[in-house]
């Protein structure tokens, strides 16, 4: 699986690891990690640790995440972003949507 | 689909006998049966009947099997005619030959009734499938060109939107890969009313048809509101709302949009996800990048949309350079990115400007070995003050019932100071009349600079000296943010005086402001070279307009324009 | 068991054949003639390999069991020079001809008797 999320109960909170290229070709997986399940999500943590690329429809994504998740009340944490992910995420000024770290 | 419809088989063998059998066993099967004695009447029947299966004889008078199914083959062209050989060969050169040849399949002597049934049956379902794909095929590449088609017709009309403006002014070379459109790349250009030039490198997200819906109403937009005389921030303002109104969540046009004023020799930039623009010198040095610090259009919601914009010092011949992201996100085939460094490479290489672009697409054809279709390239060159075309604006009412005998008083306090402009709408006004249309341009020149004088240096008591140099400039832009942001209590108040003379007619304008005034006979006293940048809004009234005083200690402008 | 002919194979045909058997069993005949004069006419080993190749088939298909091996047999034997001996086992392929017609004829007679 190149998506992955794990929900913890306690504090509804869900992880989605995104390994390999975050492009278009993840779309449905990545809808499908926060929209499945969980009615009730406190905060999200995006973990890129493994995402090699990521490119304008990936932002395109994490926007439908912020949204999905209740819009500018979201806590949507994006972590281990690499030197070049973290470059795209910076140019789009996207830390001033997400807690990039 | 029955299992086992009619086909037309066609049976060629030099054996009496054996044709005869044969020809009877295929008949009781159902299918319809023509018979060839030798290779060569097979080939003639084939043409004749187009039979959908043919069951030949490896060995024959005339022309054997083999050459008979060479034939017929090349005649079937890309449909499946399915060809079992009918042979004892049972050495394995000759059944190598009869795949060779183009045979699909065997039948052995004796002939099994049972076997050839099963044989039939397989090789049609080999034929329908082949027919399938052929058909999907050709209708994928029906599809393809309509797409194509109506990409062209769709381009064909955007250029027309896209081109209404002045990407062919001298001083801008652009290069965009032809379908850049339907990679989302968005290039546009206009001159505002008062010779200022408006340009835009947009970037939708997405690829096709998506990423091109957006841009339609992004250049309205543009040309709409630069033709108005609307500013960078109202326009930037208008393009996020509208797309944030039309666009889905995850859709979003990254942007970079430039004022070059020439008249005062700054160009006012806002970039929200663009890679860096490039400040260069008219050698082509480096000077500075314009990088983005804002999210890109149509993501905030209005109230959280940031407009603000810095303005540069930008001498005559100093260019600007814009690129797509299609440039430095280049991958080669071992998904290694151009990159900046690279760029910056052939920046630095460059010699002739006017080959950059060549310079530059071939760095990343040697880098990729491909050209990407999603690139957009534009350097815009900055021209003296004189450099603005003339404007041909077209009207479209006679201009008869044109007011002559007017006037008007308009008040500005507090928030409206901070996000109204009045200057484009006093000048729709003013274009009412018609001996004063030719000179709209010098009205929207005139009047931005009075009330920016009155706003900046009246209400907010901004030091003009401070534009003085590049670093100077950015600090007088930050504080005039900064008590933008503040509570702001001045008023400016601006009046029209339209009075008919007997050939033609006179606008008087005044606008005071309740600032503190400045001395007016010192600033006016300085030459142009040695106000620099600070005292050029005077010095540029008095040029375009008949009279220009100013009273009350700086506090009042009164200008004079006549037709 | 008939060395000569597959009676099975015999049965099928009528069956297959329905109305066309005796014209199948005619026609047959006249065919076999044409192969076995190329048989003796034959100028070269491939002729003489080609011709055999085509009579096995035929007599194969009507169940001529014994013709049909001899056939192959010869087929398999020119293959192998010199062609030594050759005429005898032509010889035996007209005799089991001669076998086969009489039992086809004999045939003939019984289907149109009805």
């Amino acid at each position: 699986m190149a998506v992955e999320s794990v929900f913890s109960q306690e504090g509804k909170k869900l992880t989605i690891k995104i390994k390999g290229r975050f492009d278009f070709g993840k779309h449905q997986e990545f809808r499908d990690a926060y929209e499945r399940q969980h009615p009730v999500l406190d905060s999200v943590v995006v973990d890129l640790k493994e995402a090699t690329y990521l490119d304008s429809s990936a932002l395109g994504m994490l926007l439908l995440l912020r949204d999905h998740v209740g819009g500018d009340d979201s806590d949507i944490r994006l972590v281990h972003a690499s030197d070049d992910v973290r470059k795209v995420l910076a140019i789009s000024n996207f830390d001033k949507l997400f807690d990039i770290s | 689909m029955p299992a086992n419809q009619a086909l037309r088989v066609l049976i060629a063998e030099d054996g009496a006998a054996d044709r005869l059998l044969l020809a009877q066993i295929v008949r009781r099967q159902g299918h319809e049966v023509c018979t060839a004695e030798d290779g060569a009447q097979a080939v003639q029947l084939f043409m004749q009947q187009r039979p959908q299966i043919v069951l030949l004889d490896a060995l024959m008078p005339v022309m054997d099997g083999f050459e008979a199914a060479r034939q017929i083959k090349a005649l079937a062209g890309e449909a499946l005619v399915p060809i079992i050989f009918l042979t004892s060969l049972n050495e394995e050169q000759g059944l190598v030959r009869c795949l060779e040849a183009g045979g699909d399949d065997f039948m052995a002597k004796p002939y099994s009734p049972v076997i050839l049934a099963a044989k039939i049956r397989a090789m049609d379902r080999l034929r329908r499938l082949q027919a399938t794909v052929l058909e999907q095929r050709d209708q994928i590449t029906r599809h393809h060109h309509h797409l194509l088609n109506e990409q062209r017709v769709a381009k064909a009309v955007f250029d027309k939107v896209a081109h209404s403006g002045c990407l062919n002014a001298p001083n801008i070379r652009y290069l965009q890969s032809p379908y850049a459109l339907f990679n989302g790349d968005l290039l546009l250009a206009a001159y505002a009313p008062n010779g200022d030039m408006h340009l835009l490198l947009g970037d939708f997200t997405g690829h096709g048809l998506p990423a091109a819906v957006g841009a339609m109403p992004l250049a309205e937009v543009f040309y709409g509101m630069t033709a108005k005389g609307y500013g960078l921030v109202e326009t930037l303002r208008e393009m996020n709302a509208k797309l944030k109104r039309i666009l889905p969540v995850d859709m979003f046009c990254c942007a970079l949009l430039l004022n070059l004023s020439f008249q005062r020799g700054t160009v006012e930039v806002w970039s929200g996800g663009m890679p860096d623009g490039y400040r260069l010198s008219a050698a082509g040095e480096v000077l500075g990048v314009l990088a983005s610090r804002h999210l890109p259009l149509g993501i905030l919601p209005p109230e959280r949309f940031d407009d603000s914009t810095c303005v540069l010092p930008l001498a005559e011949g100093e260019r600007l350079l814009l690129l797509s992201d299609g440039v430095v996100d280049s991958g080669d085939a071992q998904e290694r990115l151009f990159g900046e460094q690279r760029l910056h490479q052939v920046l630095a290489a460059n010699r002739e400007p006017a080959q950059l672009f060549d310079e530059l697409m071939q760095a990343l054809a040697r880098f990729g070995g491909q050209a990407r279709d999603d690139i957009s390239l534009c350097d815009v060159r900055m021209l003296g003050p004189d450099g603005a075309a003339a404007q041909a604006v077209v009207y479209s009412d006679s201009g008869r019932s044109s007011p002559l005998d007017w006037s008007l008083d308009f008040e500005l306090r507090g928030d409206s100071l901070r996000r109204f402009n009045p200057v484009p709408y006093l000048v729709q006004l003013l274009q009412e009349i018609h001996g004063l249309r030719p000179s709209s341009g010098l009205l929207h020149s005139v009047l931005s600079e009075l009330y920016a004088n009155a706003l900046e240096h009246g209400v907010l008591g901004l030091d003009s000296s401070l534009k003085r140099d590049a670093q100077g400039f950015s600090e007088y832009y930050r504080q005039r943010a900064e008590r933008l942001a503040a509570e702001v209590g001045g008023v400016v108040r601006i009046g029209l005086r339209v009075e008919p003379h007997a050939t033609g007619g006179r606008l008087m304008i005044e606008v005071r402001d309740s600032g503190n005034g400045f001395d007016v006979a010192s600033v006016l006293a300085r030459s142009p070279q040695a106000q620099g940048f600070c005292g050029r809004g005077l010095n540029l009234v008095q040029r375009l307009a008949h009279s220009a005083e100013w009273l009350d200690g700086g506090r009042l402008a009164r200008v004079a324009v006549q037709w | 068991m008939d060395v000569h002919i597959d009676h099975k194979v015999l049965c099928d045909l009528r069956e297959i054949m329905e109305d066309g058997y005796l014209q199948l069993l005619d026609t047959f005949l006249e065919d076999s003639e044409r192969r076995l004069s190329q048989l003796h006419q034959a100028k070269d080993a491939a002729e003489l390999g080609m011709a055999a190749h085509s009579f096995k088939g035929s007599s194969s298909n009507m169940g001529a069991v014994g013709l049909a091996g001899l056939c192959q047999e010869l087929e398999d034997r020119v293959r192998q020079l010199p062609l030594y001996g050759i005429e005898d086992l032509i010889n035996r392929i007209d005799l089991e001809y001669r076998e086969v017609q009489q039992f086809y004829g004999s045939e003939r007679e019984r289907i149109s008797a009805g």
